[in-house]
């Protein structure tokens, strides 16, 4: 392996790194724009130049690959005066909109002219002027004149999505990057061209405006869109409640993580976060009382469906009781409904699976059709019909139709995703309790007696399972709306009040109770978990050359 | 080191402190004699000025204001009279007393401007006069010169300005002291304001 | 009787004039001569028809202020004990002017009036124990307002009232030794003499020691600048924390009423209360030899007239200390009781007892 020296420290790396790897490995910075490590490199930025001895010119750090007895200076004076030049070109057409630029804050010009500019301007004649403002597809708003022809978007349209929608056109200071003529950029992974840009050349349609980044916070996350789990960051906006109409989480970011998204996320995730701030939030506990919905304390309503359930399992017993769980919920709401209606009301009938009527979109990339992040967790904690040897959710429906079915509980699910409406309505119209917990307002909320708000993905700390068995936290970016709380908490206060307690007091007691009962979790704790989250025993790491799909 | 230490020890004659008080009576009595002297002399109209106080009659006389001082905020206008301000929110972040709100507006129609202030409210209740907020102004949008210092109001709604207002204020003009070129103050006799007004 | 009675009710009258007007317009000499000490102008704003008479009506308004204003309650407040704090504050101030001469005799028709209310033989002792009793008023409407801060301040005030009340006591017995009496208006007969046929033989010079030590004692008892630790209005706050309206009122009014009643007081045992120099009952008998018939009530009439003077002058001098000195810290004032004006005055009685002895 070839011995190198960047900055007299000595480092032994891989054969065919480049520079700028082995820079990063050491814990240098060497500034760069076009150069990111999920697609290939071309090197044309130039801001990363290094000296590299007995090299007659300036070196690329992101092309160069090391060779044994390289000695690399990375800040030398020489080096700095080529940064200094390179900024000055990249900024002589470059407008000034920083105030108006939503990238500012995040925007590595600013920060490269901070940490390596601070030149005076020499530029005299007039900046060319380049298309502004100019929509390029459904999420992205493309600026020309402040693009620095990273090629960075167009490599990502060329090398991931492989949809070719980007190209640079023209030439010398008229070089423009646009879409290919009569095209959009409208694929399903669009929103990582804003996340790559360095620059506030592209921007998000959804988040132009609403804020500046510095107000934002960022807490790391899962998005719930779907069962590969891209870790995400939620950016939320703590301090300004009056920017953007109040909404708390301004916009999900993907976080790395080597094996499950890389730098990647799609738009439907992306995007998808609107329920959270959205008005049909569930905020208090609520009853139906002649076709009217009337809002509950907590106490009152935890007090009411005891009673009104302990009455129903007395008389009819537990077979006429229904539980419909659902995979949005976080292995802590489904392990603590678990254990109520399992060991404190010991109702059979639990199911969590509805299966859509229309099949999601997938691809062989990161999209897959389960739309529910932890279906994994759901089966593993054994909350399938066959492992109850209850019901499944369609027979519960039949149940119901037939008056067999006294009180239903229904978690998160929109049931007219899986069934017809009209059948959906006759059923629960028949059934004597029907409960509803969930974030959001939906159809089936509307046919409930009672609804319960629960916090959503944001609001609470828990963990998801994704398809391939990893168990990945979330954490609470902002407080729960209202009264909302999280699943596992409302299961909780219920058990109690109907008889049992559970000892836990956050989402780590859940998860480490639950991590001691089921098998396939035996062996995690919550602690254990980390920022790129764990296997479930009996899972393995994705190889190499199923990743490989990833990196294209 | 003991903080006594640092302090000259009291002679006999402090220790006593009577001398001390009387020599203090003594100042303030002068002050009030001479004083009052000299306002009975005036209220017998032996004397024509009122030397007697250092007191500004307000708000029958103003005192003049010098020009760098921070005033009441407005919002300067471009030639078309829309609001030079393009929402990029410096001075809302530079704000030490949180008391700016802006959302900001896309202005599609004229990419040139492209981001413009929908509302921008300034909560004269918290502000503390810092000027910071003209300081971080990257555009010269906003200004504190409108020379409006009474600033009152009966609720706490009422203390907030909003945009339409401060675009709709003028610089002050005629309360502000004048000097020469070589930077003497040529007038600064108290303004007698027009009550009628 | 009836006569007797009226007499009574209208010399009542007269004392209570006397105060009461000096203390409200004590809230206006407070702001105008603050205000003339500082080169300002003070309150000038009140007015009636336009007319503002150099700010007198601050007085008006203050009062119709004081009556208007909603007298809060606090809810943990002992409601009695809250409600008569302010009042016996005022009571014990106001009741100490009975003893009080403010003149000699007055003949009218034959009769002879005895210009002082209660002519009690224990005058000085009844001052004390009134004196004494002021501290209640404060300490209860104190404790009623169930606010530890007016607690504290409570537990400040008496803490300065009972030390000063025994330096009080203690620094003006040497001039009771020479007085050989504890009826103030025989006290007050005493100091009409001279000295070697042309000094008066006012306290002050019999007694410049005492007289200073009791000035200073007594401003301490009024609770005003710069003794006000137990109010500390701006800073610590006092006692009245939870007054408002006429309740605070009270409680003001109690001090400008206590400064008139430390005036009144000084001027009495040390300044020769009503004495006139050389003016005896049947006119001025000057040093020289010269001598001036007057009329009883020319007499009488100048005799009440020096009174108010110096009682007023007293008003000034505790104004002007009250705006020149700064607070004492809380220490200080305890320190300057027990340290050094008590022992001073110990020494002050020796002495004077020595000089009495000597004499004799
Ligand atoms: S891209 Fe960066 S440097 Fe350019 S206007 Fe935007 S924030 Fe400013
Ligand atoms: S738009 Fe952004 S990512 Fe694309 S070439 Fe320009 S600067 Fe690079
Ligand atoms: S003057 Fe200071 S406190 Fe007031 S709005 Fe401006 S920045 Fe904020
Ligand atoms: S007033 Fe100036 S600093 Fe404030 S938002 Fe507008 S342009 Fe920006």
């Amino acid at each position: 392996m070839p011995k190198i020296t960047i900055d007299s420290t000595e480092i032994e790396v891989e054969k065919g790194t480049t520079v700028i790897q082995a820079a990063e490995q050491i814990g240098i910075d060497i500034p760069r724009y076009c150069y990111h490590p999920g697609l290939s490199i071309v090197g044309v930025c130039r801001i990363c130049l290094v000296e590299i001895e007995r090299m007659p010119k300036l070196q690329v750090a992101c092309y160069t690959p090391v060779a044994d007895g390289m000695v690399v200076h990375t800040n030398n004076e020489k080096v700095q005066q080529a940064r200094r030049a390179v900024l000055e070109f990249l900024l002589i057409n470059h407008p000034l909109d920083c105030p108006v630029c939503d990238q500012a804050g995040e925007c590595w010009l600013q920060n490269f002219y901070m940490q390596h500019g601070l030149y005076d301007s020499k530029m005299v004649e007039d900046k060319v002027k380049k298309q502004k403002a100019l929509p390029i597809g459904p999420n992205v708003m493309l600026d020309s004149e402040r693009c620095i022809l990273c090629t960075r978007c167009v490599r990502f349209c060329d090398e991931i999505t492989e949809t070719h929608e980007l190209g640079i056109f023209n030439r010398g200071d008229h070089t423009e990057l646009l879409p290919y003529p009569g095209q959009e950029l409208d694929n399903k992974y669009s929103g990582n061209t804003i996340d790559i840009c360095p620059v506030g050349a592209l921007t998000d349609k959804d988040f132009r405006f609403r804020t500046r980044v510095w107000y934002l916070t960022e807490t790391p996350s899962v998005c719930p869109g779907c069962s590969t789990g891209c870790n995400i960051n939620v950016h939320h906006n703590d301090h300004r409640p009056y920017k953007a109409g109040g909404i708390r989480v301004s916009r999900l970011k993907p976080r790395y993580n080597p094996d499950v998204n890389q730098w990647w996320m799609c738009d439907e995730g992306r995007y998808g976060f609107t329920q959270v701030d959205a008005d049909s939030r569930i905020v208090a506990p609520q009853k139906k009382t002649r076709g009217d919905w009337q809002l509950l304390s907590w106490q009152d309503a935890i007090d009411e469906i005891a009673t009104k359930i302990k009455g129903i399992l007395k008389k009819h017993g537990a077979d006429a009781f229904g539980v419909i769980l659902s995979p949005q919920m976080t292995n802590e709401g489904l392990f603590a409904a678990k254990r109520f209606f399992q060991e404190t009301l010991e109702v059979e009938n639990i199911d969590f699976e509805v299966v859509a009527r229309e099949k999601g979109y997938a691809d062989d990339f990161l999209m897959k059709a389960d739309k529910n992040p932890n279906s994994e967790g759901a089966k593993k904690i054994g909350l399938s019909a066959v492992d109850n040897s209850g019901l499944e959710v369609a027979q519960m429906l039949a149940d119901a139709k037939d008056n067999r079915l006294k009180a239903l509980y229904i978690c998160h699910h929109n049931l007219e995703k899986g069934f017809k409406k009209e059948e959906v309505k006759e059923a629960l119209s028949k059934v004597d309790l029907v409960i509803f917990q969930g974030t959001n307002q939906n159809s089936t909320s509307n046919l409930a007696n009672y609804c319960l708000p629960s916090a959503s993905f944001v609001e609470k700390d828990g963990t998801f399972t994704n398809f391939a068995g990893r168990v990945q936290e979330i954490h609470k970016a902002v407080e729960p709306l209202g009264e909302s709380k999280p699943d596992w908490t409302i299961f909780r206060n219920l058990s109690k009040r109907l008889g049992k307690s559970m000892p836990y007091f956050e989402a780590g007691d859940v998860f480490n109770a639950l991590a001691e009962e089921v098998d396939a979790f035996k062996g995690l704790s919550y602690e254990k978990i980390g920022e790129h989250g764990v296997l479930l025993n009996g899972h393995r790491a994705s190889t190499e050359k199923e990743m490989g799909a990833l990196v294209a | 080191m003991n903080i006594h230490d640092k302090y000259k020890p009291l002679t006999f004659w402090e220790k006593l402190y009577l001398p001390a008080i009387i020599s203090g009576l003594w100042l303030t009595s002068m002050h009030f004699f001479r004083n009052l002297t000299l306002h009975i002399l005036r209220a017998l109209r032996l004397r024509k000025t009122a030397d007697g106080a250092v007191t500004i009659q307000y708000p029958e006389f103003l005192r003049p204001l010098f020009p760098r001082l921070r005033t009441m905020h407005r919002l300067t206008k471009r030639d078309d009279g829309t609001p030079r301000c393009v929402a990029c929110m410096m001075c809302e972040t530079v704000c030490p007393a949180k008391c700016i709100y802006i959302i900001a507006d896309e202005k599609l129609e004229n990419p040139e401007i492209e981001k413009m202030p929908e509302s921008f409210d300034i909560d004269l209740g918290l502000c503390i006069f810092c000027g910071y907020c003209v300081e971080a102004c990257p555009v010269d949008a906003i200004r504190m010169d409108t020379g409006i210092l009474e600033i009152s109001n009966l609720t706490r709604k009422g203390m907030v300005l909003d945009m339409e207002t401060m675009l709709n204020l003028e610089p002050m003009q005629d309360r502000y002291v004048k000097y020469t070129k070589e930077g003497e103050i040529v007038s600064q006799e108290y303004l007698k304001q027009d009550l009628s007004k | 009787m009836v006569e007797g009675i009226g007499i009574v009710l209208l010399k009542l009258a007269f004392v209570l004039l006397f105060v009461l007007n000096f203390g409200g317009l004590l809230t206006w000499v407070e702001r105008k001569q603050s205000a003339l000490m500082q080169d300002r102008i003070g309150a000038n704003r009140a007015s009636i028809f336009g007319i503002r008479l150099i700010g007198l009506f601050h007085t008006i308004a203050d009062a119709v202020k004081m009556f208007t204003k909603e007298s809060f309650r606090p809810v943990a407040a002992e409601k009695f004990l809250f409600t008569i704090g302010p009042g016996i504050s005022v009571f014990f101030a106001l009741v100490g002017f009975a003893v009080i001469p403010f003149g000699d005799v007055l003949i009218i028709g034959g009769k002879e009036i005895n210009l002082q209310l209660a002519p009690l033989n224990i005058g000085v002792l009844y001052l004390f124990a009134v004196a004494g009793m002021a501290v209640y008023g404060v300490v209860l409407g104190a404790w009623a307002s169930k606010n530890n801060f007016a607690l504290l301040g409570g537990l400040r005030a008496s803490a300065q009232m009972i030390s000063y009340e025994v330096a009080l006591g203690v620094t003006i017995i040497g001039s009771l030794m020479i007085y050989q009496t504890v009826e103030l208006q025989e006290i007050v007969r005493w100091q009409g003499g001279t000295l070697w046929g042309w000094l008066p033989k006012w306290g002050v010079l019999m007694q410049p020691v005492g007289f200073i030590l009791f000035l200073t004692v007594g401003i301490a008892q009024s609770k005003r600048v710069p003794f006000d630790a137990p109010e500390g209005e701006s800073e610590i706050i006092g006692y009245f924390l939870e007054y408002s309206g006429m309740g605070f009122g009270m409680y003001m009014l109690t001090d400008f009423v206590e400064t008139v009643m430390i005036s009144a007081i000084t001027v009495t045992l040390f300044l020769g209360g009503w004495q006139v120099p050389y003016l005896m009952a049947d006119g001025f008998h000057f040093p020289w030899g010269a001598t001036w018939q007057l009329e009883n009530w020319a007499v009488a009439l100048l005799q009440v007239g020096s009174f108010t003077l110096k009682v007023m002058f007293f008003l000034w001098l505790q104004m002007t200390i009250r705006w020149t000195l700064p607070r004492f810290r809380y220490d200080q004032i305890m320190r300057l009781g027990w340290k050094y004006i008590l022992p001073i005055s110990l020494v002050n009685i020796l002495i004077t007892g020595l000089i009495i002895t000597l004499l004799k």
